[in-house]
C-alpha cells in the first residue's frame, strides 16, 4: 500500500503554533462599531478590512481585492461610504463605523436588504453587504432628493457584482431610495 | 405541461439563501476562524518559463512565525500530480504537481508554499527565500506553439505542443464545400478572460492524525469531485476525506475540482496538524487561477447563391496555456458549432495547443461562446456578399420544429423548439422591419445605427454516463438527493451541490414543496457537505436541475407513499382516498378529518404507532441520470450606435428571446440570462487578459487593469420568453446557467457592421473596443483606396 503523506514527515518537522511574529507592533484603538464602543489592539499594518473580519469576527464586510477597486469591503465611516480595505485599523481610530451587521433587527430585514429581497438582486451574495452599505450611505446623502437611474447607476459603480447583471440592484436601490423612509438606516 | 400545471413550480418564490447573505451572515470560506489556524502563501513563478536552480530556505525558516515550508521536492515526496476529471480523450497525462519541478512553465506557477502565524509574516518570510530562476525562451501564441520547429514546452510526455485534436463530422462537408456556389471563410480571435468570481478561491484544511479525518472547507461548486482528486493526490482513501463548500462566492465554472494551492493546504495541514489556511488575493488570481475561451477559430460556410448553407468546416485551436487543469479547455465549441441552422454536412476538428500561459479551466459557456462568434459573424458576413439580409439567411437556414430530434456531428441531439420564434420575436422588439428598409443616414450626434442578430443554441445538462464515458470523463451524469422527515414536521434535503449564487436551494425547495404537498416554507436545504450528502457530481454545465429535479422528484415520491400509507393506517382508510396538503394529510374530498404531518412523522421516526409492515425511519434517497442532454436556443439582437470618425459606440438596447423550457422559478431564470449577459458582454467587449509576446508577461493582471462591467457600463437589456417544455427532463425544464455568455459578442458585432455598412468594415477579434472598430475602418478605406476605379 502506497504511503500516506502524513506518514512521510518526520516527526521533527513538527512545529506547534504558537503567536510570535503577530503581537509585533501593535496599537491600541478605540471607535465606534454599530454604535457599540470598540477598544482594541491592532497591528500597525492590519488594513481595516482585516481588523473588522478577523479580530471582531465582523465577516459581512468581505474583500475582493485588497485594491479599492471592487467594493466588496465598503463599510459606513463617519456617514460615508468607504473601502475599508484601503485604510488601516488604526485609521479607524475615535470614528464611528457602521457594517452590513446593523442592518436589520432580530430576524427582520431592514427596508433595503427586503427590497434587495423582492428585486432578485442577489445570487452569490459575495458583493451584497457592499451594496447595502453604499446604497445606506446613498440615502443619507441625498436626503429625499430623487436620483436618476443614470446616477444611480453610477454611484453603484464602485461595487462590482459578477453574477446579477446589475439589473435587481439598481431596481431595489431605486425603490429604497424614492419610497423607504430611513427606518432601519443607521445614518 | 407548462408552469401552469404546478402549484410552486413556475413562481417567482423568494430565495432561501437570501436572508442570511443580506444580513452579513453568510458562511464564507474566509470567515471561518479555527483555533490554532496557521496561514499559507504561496511563491510563484515570475517568469512565463524558467528553470529552477537551488531554492534557499534557510532565511524564511529562521523568521519567528514561520511554521513549515515546502518545496518542489517535498511536494513530489509527498503527494501525486493533480488529476484530470475531465480528460482530454487521447491526451497523454502531464506531470502537473502541486509545486514546479525543474522548470515552471507559466507566470504564477506555484514553486514553493510557506505557512506561518499569520499571513503578513508567511509574505515576509516569502521575500526570504532565494530561488534561483534561469529564464527559458517561451511560447505565448498557441498558432506558434504549433508551429513545426516550435519549443516543446513538455518534452518527454510530448512530441509536440499538440495535446490532442479531435474531429466530429457528419455527411460530406469537403465534398459539399468544393461545389458550393459561393464560400465565405474567416479567421477569428477570441480572447482570454477570467471568470473572476468575487470571492477568490480559498481553503481552510485540518487534518486529526488518530481518527485519520482531513476536513477541507472549499470554494467549490463540486465538493463530491474536489473529495475524490484529494484521496487520489495525496494517496489517502476516500473515507478519510470531509470536504464541505458553504457560501461560495461565485462560480462560474472556474471553481470546480482542485488546483496545486489546494493540494498544498493539505499537505501543510496533515505535516503540521493544524488547521491551514489559504485565501488567494487578487493579484495571485489573475496568474494562477485558471482563465478560459483563448481560442482561433478558421470557419468556413458554403451556400448556394440565394443563401443556403451547404457545408460548414471548422477547425479551432484552443490555448490550454501550460497544464491540463481539472476540467481542461472548453469542449463545446465541437457540440454546437452549426448552431441553429440546418446543415447536415459539417466537421469540426478541435486543437488543443500547449503554451507558457496560466492554465485555462471551465467558464460559464464552455466553448459556445466563442464558436457563436465565428459563426454568426461570418453567417452576416456571407448575407452581405450576396445581398440577403441577415434576418432572411436565418429564417432561411433554421431548423424547424418539424426537423427535430436533429442529430449534430458531435452526436448531441437538439431535442425540440421553435427557433424561429425567438428570431421573430426578438426582430419584433426592435422593429427590425422598419430599420432594414431605411437607409443607414447620420444621426445628429454624428452616429450612425445598426442592428445586429445573434442566433444561439445552449447545449444544457449532460447526456447519461453513457455519453460522458465516450468523452473521457471521470464523473458521472447523475445527481443525487436525501430527504429527511422531522418530528416538527418539516423536511431536511441533503444535496452535495453546494450553493454558489445558482439558487439551487431555491428551485430544490420548490420542487420537493410541489411533489409532497407540503409549504415551500417547511423544507430545508442542507447543501454541499459530503459528509451529509449522497454521492453526487456537482453545479456545472448547466446540469444540476435537469438531474436534480429527478432524483428529488423520486425521493419525494418515496416519501409521499410512506407518508400516505401512514395516515390511512391512522384513518382507516386507503392511501389513495388521501392527499399532503400543507401541514397535514387530508382526505381527498369527503370528510374533513385529518392527520397533521407532525404526528405521521413522529410516529414514523420512533417506529411506534404506524402499520406493522412498515419500517420505521422516514429517509429517502435517490439517484437520477438524464438519457439526454436538453438544448435551450433563442436570438439576440443590439441596436449599436457608432462614431464612424472615432469607432467610439455604444450599444442603445438588447433584446434576447430565449427558451429555457419550463421555469421552476422564472425570477431565477432571469437572474440566471442576465448575470451570463453581463460576463458576456465583459468578454466581448472589454475584459482582456492581455499577455505581451516578447516577455509572456500578462500586462492586464490586477482589478484595475481588467475591465469587468459595473452598473454603469451594461446596456439595457430586455428579455423574452418562451418556454416550450422539453420532452426529454423532467418537468420540461432545460439548463440555462451559460446562455447569456453565448450571443452578446457576434450580436455587437453584426450590429456595427449593420451600421458601418457604407463602409465595408470587417469585425474579427474580441473584445470588440471603439479602437479595434476605428482600424477596421481604417483597413477597409485603405483597401478601398487600393481598388481600380
Ligand atoms: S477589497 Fe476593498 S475594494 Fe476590493
Ligand atoms: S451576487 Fe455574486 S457577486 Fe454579486
Amino acid at each position: 500500500m502506497a504511503c500516506s503523506a502524513e506518514e512521510r514527515i518526520e516527526s521533527k518537522d513538527i512545529p506547534r503554533p504558537s503567536a510570535e511574529g503577530d503581537s509585533l507592533n501593535e496599537k491600541e484603538i478605540t471607535f465606534f462599531l454599530n454604535g457599540e464602543e470598540v477598544t482594541a489592539s491592532v497591528p500597525v499594518r492590519m488594513h481595516a478590512a482585516d481588523f473588522l473580519r478577523h479580530r471582531l469576527g465582523m465577516t459581512g464586510t468581505h474583500v475582493g481585492c485588497e485594491q479599492g477597486v471592487c467594493g466588496m469591503c465598503t463599510i459606513l465611516l463617519a456617514g460615508g461610504a468607504v473601502k475599508s480595505c484601503l485604510l488601516l485599523a488604526v485609521q479607524l481610530d475615535g470614528v464611528e463605523v457602521w457594517t452590513v451587521e446593523s442592518l436589520g433587527e432580530d430576524d427582520q430585514l431592514n427596508e433595503l436588504q427586503a427590497a434587495f429581497k423582492r428585486h432578485h438582486a442577489l445570487q452569490c451574495g459575495f458583493c451584497t453587504p457592499g451594496f447595502l452599505m453604499t446604497a445606506t450611505g446613498l440615502k443619507a446623502r441625498s436626503a429625499g432628493r430623487a436620483l436618476s437611474r443614470r446616477e444611480i447607476r453610477e454611484e453603484l459603480a464602485g461595487v462590482l457584482c459578477r453574477c446579477t447583471g446589475y439589473e435587481g440592484i439598481i431596481l431595489a436601490v431605486e425603490e429604497y431610495l424614492d419610497h423607504g423612509d430611513n427606518e432601519g438606516n443607521p445614518l | 405541461m407548462t408552469r401552469n400545471a404546478y402549484r410552486v413550480i413556475g413562481q417567482s418564490l423568494p430565495r432561501k439563501e437570501d436572508d442570511r447573505l443580506l444580513r452579513g451572515d453568510g458562511c464564507f470560506t474566509d470567515d471561518l476562524q479555527l483555533v490554532h489556524q496557521l496561514e499559507m502563501v504561496v511563491g510563484r513563478c515570475p517568469f512565463p518559463h524558467a528553470a529552477i536552480g537551488e531554492i534557499d530556505v534557510s532565511r524564511a525558516a529562521a523568521l519567528p512565525g514561520v511554521k513549515h515550508i515546502l518545496t518542489g521536492a517535498d511536494v513530489r515526496k509527498l503527494s501525486d500530480p493533480l488529476t484530470v476529471l475531465r480528460p482530454v480523450p487521447g491526451a497523454p497525462q502531464l506531470p502537473f504537481y502541486a509545486l514546479a519541478q525543474e522548470r515552471a512553465l507559466h507566470e504564477g506557477q506555484p514553486v514553493v508554499s510557506v505557512v506561518a502565524t499569520s499571513r503578513a509574516v508567511a509574505e515576509d518570510a516569502l521575500e526570504l527565500i532565494d530561488i534561483d530562476y534561469q529564464p527559458l525562451p517561451h511560447i505565448s501564441v498557441a498558432l506558434d506553439a504549433l508551429a513545426e520547429d516550435a519549443l516543446v514546452i513538455h518534452p518527454g510526455v510530448m512530441k509536440s505542443n499538440l495535446l490532442s485534436a479531435h474531429e466530429d463530422r457528419a455527411g460530406e462537408p469537403e465534398a459539399r464545400m468544393a461545389e458550393a456556389e459561393f464560400t465565405e471563410e474567416g479567421r477569428f480571435h477570441i480572447n482570454r478572460v477570467s471568470p473572476l468570481p468575487m470571492e477568490t478561491r480559498g481553503i481552510v484544511a485540518t487534518w486529526r492524525p488518530a481518527a485519520r479525518e482531513l476536513m477541507v472547507y472549499t470554494t467549490t461548486q463540486t465538493p463530491h469531485l474536489v473529495r475524490q482528486q484529494f484521496a487520489e493526490s495525496l494517496r489517502l482513501d476516500e473515507s478519510c476525506i470531509r470536504v464541505t463548500a458553504s457560501d461560495v462566492g461565485g462560480g462560474f465554472g472556474m471553481k470546480l475540482g482542485i488546483n496545486p494551492e489546494e493540494l498544498l493546504a493539505a499537505l501543510h495541514a496533515i505535516a503540521l496538524r493544524c488547521p491551514v489556511k489559504w485565501i488567494e488575493d487578487r493579484l495571485e488570481f489573475f496568474r494562477a487561477s485558471t482563465q478560459a475561451r483563448e481560442s482561433v477559430f478558421d470557419y468556413r460556410i458554403g451556400a448556394t447563391i440565394d443563401g443556403r448553407i451547404t457545408a460548414i468546416t471548422n477547425q479551432y485551436t484552443t490555448d490550454l496555456g501550460a497544464w491540463n487543469s481539472t476540467y481542461g479547455s472548453a469542449q463545446l465549441s465541437s457540440v454546437t458549432f452549426i448552431g441553429p441552422y440546418k446543415v447536415p454536412d459539417a466537421v469540426v476538428e478541435r486543437r488543443v495547443a500547449i503554451t507558457n500561459k496560466t492554465p485555462i479551466g471551465a467558464y460559464r459557456g464552455y466553448g459556445q461562446p466563442e464558436v457563436n462568434f465565428a459563426r454568426e459573424v461570418l453567417l452576416d458576413r456571407l448575407a452581405r456578399r450576396l445581398g440577403i439580409d441577415p434576418y432572411d439567411i436565418r429564417k432561411k437556414n433554421m431548423l424547424q420544429p418539424e426537423d427535430l430530434p436533429w442529430t449534430t456531428p458531435s452526436g448531441a441531439i437538439y431535442e425540440n423548439g421553435d427557433y424561429l420564434k425567438t428570431l421573430r420575436m426578438a426582430a419584433d422588439a426592435l422593429d427590425y422591419e422598419t430599420h432594414r428598409l431605411s437607409p443607414r443616414v447620420t444621426r445628429d450626434d454624428g452616429h450612425l445605427i445598426g442592428i445586429g442578430f445573434s442566433s444561439f443554441v445552449e447545449r444544457t445538462g449532460y447526456a447519461s454516463a453513457r455519453f460522458l464515458a465516450g468523452r473521457g470523463s471521470r464523473f458521472g451524469a447523475h445527481e443525487s438527493v436525501t430527504l429527511r422527515a422531522n418530528r416538527s414536521g418539516s423536511i431536511d434535503l441533503y444535496t452535495g451541490v453546494s450553493t454558489f449564487g445558482q439558487g439551487s436551494e431555491t428551485a430544490f425547495a420548490q420542487i420537493c414543496a410541489e411533489i409532497l404537498g407540503m409549504e415551500y416554507d417547511a423544507i430545508h436545504i442542507h447543501a454541499g457537505d459530503t459528509a451529509a450528502s449522497p454521492l453526487n457530481t456537482g453545479a456545472f454545465a448547466s446540469r444540476t436541475l435537469i438531474a436534480a429535479a429527478g432524483a428529488i422528484l423520486e425521493a419525494a415520491e418515496t416519501m409521499r407513499g410512506k407518508i400516505l400509507r401512514i395516515a390511512a393506517w391512522i384513518l382507516d382508510c386507503a392511501p389513495d382516498t388521501l392527499t399532503i396538503d400543507g401541514d397535514a394529510v387530508r382526505f381527498r374530498e369527503g370528510s374533513n378529518q385529518s392527520v397533521p404531518l407532525s404526528d405521521i412523522f413522529f410516529r414514523a421516526i420512533i417506529g411506534q404507532g404506524i402499520p406493522e409492515n412498515e419500517s420505521p425511519g422516514l429517509e429517502a434517497s435517490a439517484h437520477f441520470e438524464p438519457t439526454d442532454a436538453s438544448f435551450s436556443f433563442g436570438t439576440a439582437a443590439a441596436v449599436v450606435s457608432v462614431d464612424p470618425e472615432s469607432g467610439e459606440f455604444t450599444v442603445e438596447r438588447f433584446v434576447m428571446a430565449h427558451d429555457s423550457g419550463v421555469p421552476v422559478n422564472p425570477s431565477l431564470v432571469d437572474g440566471q440570462v442576465r448575470g451570463g449577459l453581463a460576463q458576456g458582454f465583459g468578454a466581448a467587449l472589454a475584459e482582456h487578459l492581455q499577455i505581451d509576446p516578447s516577455t509572456g508577461q500578462l500586462t492586464s493582471g490586477s482589478m484595475l487593469d481588467y475591465f469587468a462591467p459595473t452598473a454603469a457600463d451594461l446596456p439595457p437589456i430586455e428579455l423574452l420568453h418562451s418556454e416550450i417544455p422539453s420532452p426529454v427532463t423532467t418537468f420540461g425544464v432545460r439548463g440555462v446557467g451559460e446562455v447569456g455568455t453565448i450571443p452578446p459578442g457576434a450580436a455587437v458585432a453584426n450590429a456595427l457592421c449593420d451600421a458601418l455598412a457604407d463602409y465595408g468594415i470587417e469585425l474579427s477579434a474580441l473584445p470588440l473596443t471603439p479602437e479595434s472598430v476605428w482600424r477596421a475602418i481604417e483597413s477597409a478605406q485603405s483597401t478601398r483606396k487600393g481598388e481600380p476605379l
